[in-house]
């Protein structure tokens, strides 16, 4: 047991930075994700009314920050079933919470890439306010840490990577594309508003294009949106801590 | 960081005692890994474990090494309870996890270097001691290849490089030199040494007996989760009977002549006399006046390794 309370961030920085390498030594696939995110705007720019450009293009960055948690999933499963480096971490001074968030970091920094094009796109679209680009970064990071302490925990629970990919796959693209995320909140049924509010890409979305003007929410649902998003990432990294903690050690 | 800082006068760099782990896997029946395991490791000291597969071995050095929690036990290293307190023993201790692989898309150097910023030093401390763990490890030339590409012993030496450059007080290698050429092996060995001379204490396991012969002051023999035997390479082969083997191509129903030397062996066509060099001649010329040839030999870890395991085999039985 760790008998301190408060997390220590030994090695964060440095863990960070291994990962963002391991990612970037894969720019292939940094580089597919980013063109698959094109084609699909491609598409939403050819076939949809022109108003809902916007709508696509916010919605892939919040996909993107969000997919990171699906990178954390595979490589934190990656590295521990089949390279055993978990091992070689865990017995070092990096604490735990630093490996699952130094991981969370380095796949994000990789990605990153990526999401400054696909701002660059937004900003030619719809230009950015600066409270509007302070809306958006400040969602992208509640998204990212959500998303990076469930793909951490949940990469804990499989002993075989054949078994991860279909589930990861269904479970970030049911939750990242399903909902309203690259399309505006009113489409989406109306009894299932408070529910879209409550899942963090749709409500990061949703704040976002409240913020550039685009689709307007009432009070109420910027308080739910706001608070779900913030209430979600305290958790799940607070839990993605302790769990981390404990992981250290099987059979604890 | 100073071992000395921190470390009682009791000259133990790990200790560890009546320890036991069962697993429990859903469904299945609970394996007992570990049962009432004992051992002490000086500081300074490099040791091995030898054992069969599935005699445990991974098991303690996975619990010694913070990374699993024994069912009961004690266990220290350097005075602290590795149990209760991990976050302060992790610090003294690096870890070479049986078939690890370094990260695939870093070079060798990246891993090395990246590792030793993790664990707190300084750009410029990790810088030199990188360069010299890969040579010290003969992959230098291959640095900035990425580690997917490098062949299955190369990847084995880029994650002993990787242990050995923190120089940490006490290291646990699992298999070390597993698929590694004879003359990798040789430089693992030589690198493990100038480790030692500088004050760490090593714990290893291998497979390779000449390994654990040349290279540790002392050997644990471990079967089904105990100690079986344990001392130095020679003490463990004079348990059996004595350090040389002569081996001479006879009928084993004849060899009462040669009783009297020592332990008499046998194997296919042959008798093996496990004896002490003094007696050699004496046997020699026995053979000779029967017209018999006779080659004379070390006794081997393997050889004392089969008779002790074999023995607590039977034992159990
Ligand atoms: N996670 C686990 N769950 C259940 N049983 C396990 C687990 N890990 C190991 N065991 C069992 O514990 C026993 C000891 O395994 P261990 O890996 O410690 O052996 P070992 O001495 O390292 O063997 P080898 O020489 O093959 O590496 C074996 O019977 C093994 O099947
Ligand atoms: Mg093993």
């Amino acid at each position: 047991m760790n008998t301190n309370f408060l997390p220590s961030w030994k090695g964060l920085w440095a863990f960070a930075g291994t990962e963002a390498r391991v990612q970037l030594h894969e720019y292939l696939s940094i580089a597919t994700t980013v063109l698959v995110q094109m084609i699909f705007i491609f598409f939403v720019w050819l076939l949809a009314p022109p108003q809902l450009l916007p709508f696509a293009v916010v919605g892939s960055m919040v996909f993107s920050s969000f997919v990171v948690g699906e990178r954390v999933l595979d490589e934190a499963a990656y590295i521990r079933i089949d390279h055993k480096l978990n091992e070689l971490y865990h017995a070092s001074p990096l604490t735990p919470e630093s490996y699952f968030l130094g991981m969370g970091m380095g796949v994000l920094a990789a990605y990153l890439p990526p999401l400054v094009v696909l701002g660059v796109l937004s900003e030619l679209v719809h230009p950015f306010t600066v409270l509007s680009l302070g809306v958006l970064v400040g969602t992208l990071a509640l998204v990212w840490l959500i998303a990076a302490s469930l793909g951490y925990v949940l990469s804990t629970f499989f002993i075989d990577m054949r078994a991860i990919w279909p589930y990861a796959t269904l479970l970030f693209n049911f939750f990242g594309v399903l909902p309203p995320v690259f399309y505006p909140l009113g489409l989406f049924p109306s009894y299932l508003t408070e529910f879209a509010l409550l899942l963090p890409p749709s409500a990061g979305a949703a704040l976002v294009v409240h913020a550039m003007g685009l689709e307007p929410l009432s009070g109420g649902e910027i308080v739910l949106a706001l608070t779900a998003l913030l209430v979600e990432a305290l958790l799940l990294s607070s839990f993605a801590i302790y769990w981390a903690r404990k992981r250290t050690r099987e059979g604890v | 960081m100073s071992v000395s800082d921190s470390v009682s006068s009791s000259g133990l760099a790990l200790f560890a005692e009546n320890m036991r782990k069962v697993y429990h896997t859903r469904g299945k029946p609970s394996v007992e890994a570990l049962r009432g395991l004992s051992l002490s490791v000086k500081r300074g000291e490099r040791v091995a474990l030898l054992g069969r597969n599935g005699a445990g071995k991974t098991t303690f050095l996975k619990i010694a090494s913070t990374l699993l929690m024994p069912t009961s036990g004690r266990i220290e290293i350097f005075s602290k309870d590795v149990s209760v307190h991990p976050e302060e023993v992790r610090p003294y201790i690096a870890v070479v996890p049986q078939e690890g692989h370094p990260f695939y898309h870093l070079t060798p150097w990246e891993q090395v270097y990246t590792y030793l910023l993790t664990r707190g030093f300084s750009r410029e401390t990790a810088r030199e001691r990188t360069e010299v763990a890969l040579r010290d490890m003969d992959i230098y030339d291959i640095r900035d290849q990425l580690n997917v590409t490098l062949s299955g012993g190369q990847q084995q030496r880029t994650m002993v490089a990787t242990v050995l450059a923190t120089e940490a007080p006490l290291l646990f290698l699992d298999e070390p030199t597993l698929g590694m050429d004879p003359f990798a092996r040789r430089r693992v060995w030589a690198a493990l040494r100038k480790l030692t001379d500088r004050g760490s204490t090593l714990l290893l396991t291998t497979h390779y007996l000449d390994e654990a012969e040349s290279l540790s002051h002392k050997v644990y023999i471990i079967e089904k989760g105990k100690v079986v035997a344990q001392g130095t390479s020679s003490d463990l082969k004079r348990s059996v009977g004595g350090t040389v083997r002569v081996t001479i191509p006879m009928d084993s129903a004849k060899s009462e002549d040669f009783a009297s030397f020592g332990r008499i062996m046998t194997g296919e066509g042959v008798i093996h006399v496990i004896t002490e060099p003094p007696q050699i001649n004496e046997i020699l010329n026995t053979a000779l006046r029967r017209g018999l040839s006779a080659t004379v030999g070390p006794v081997t870890l393997e050889e004392a390794f089969l008779q002790l395991v074999g023995r607590a085999i039977e034992d159990e039985h």
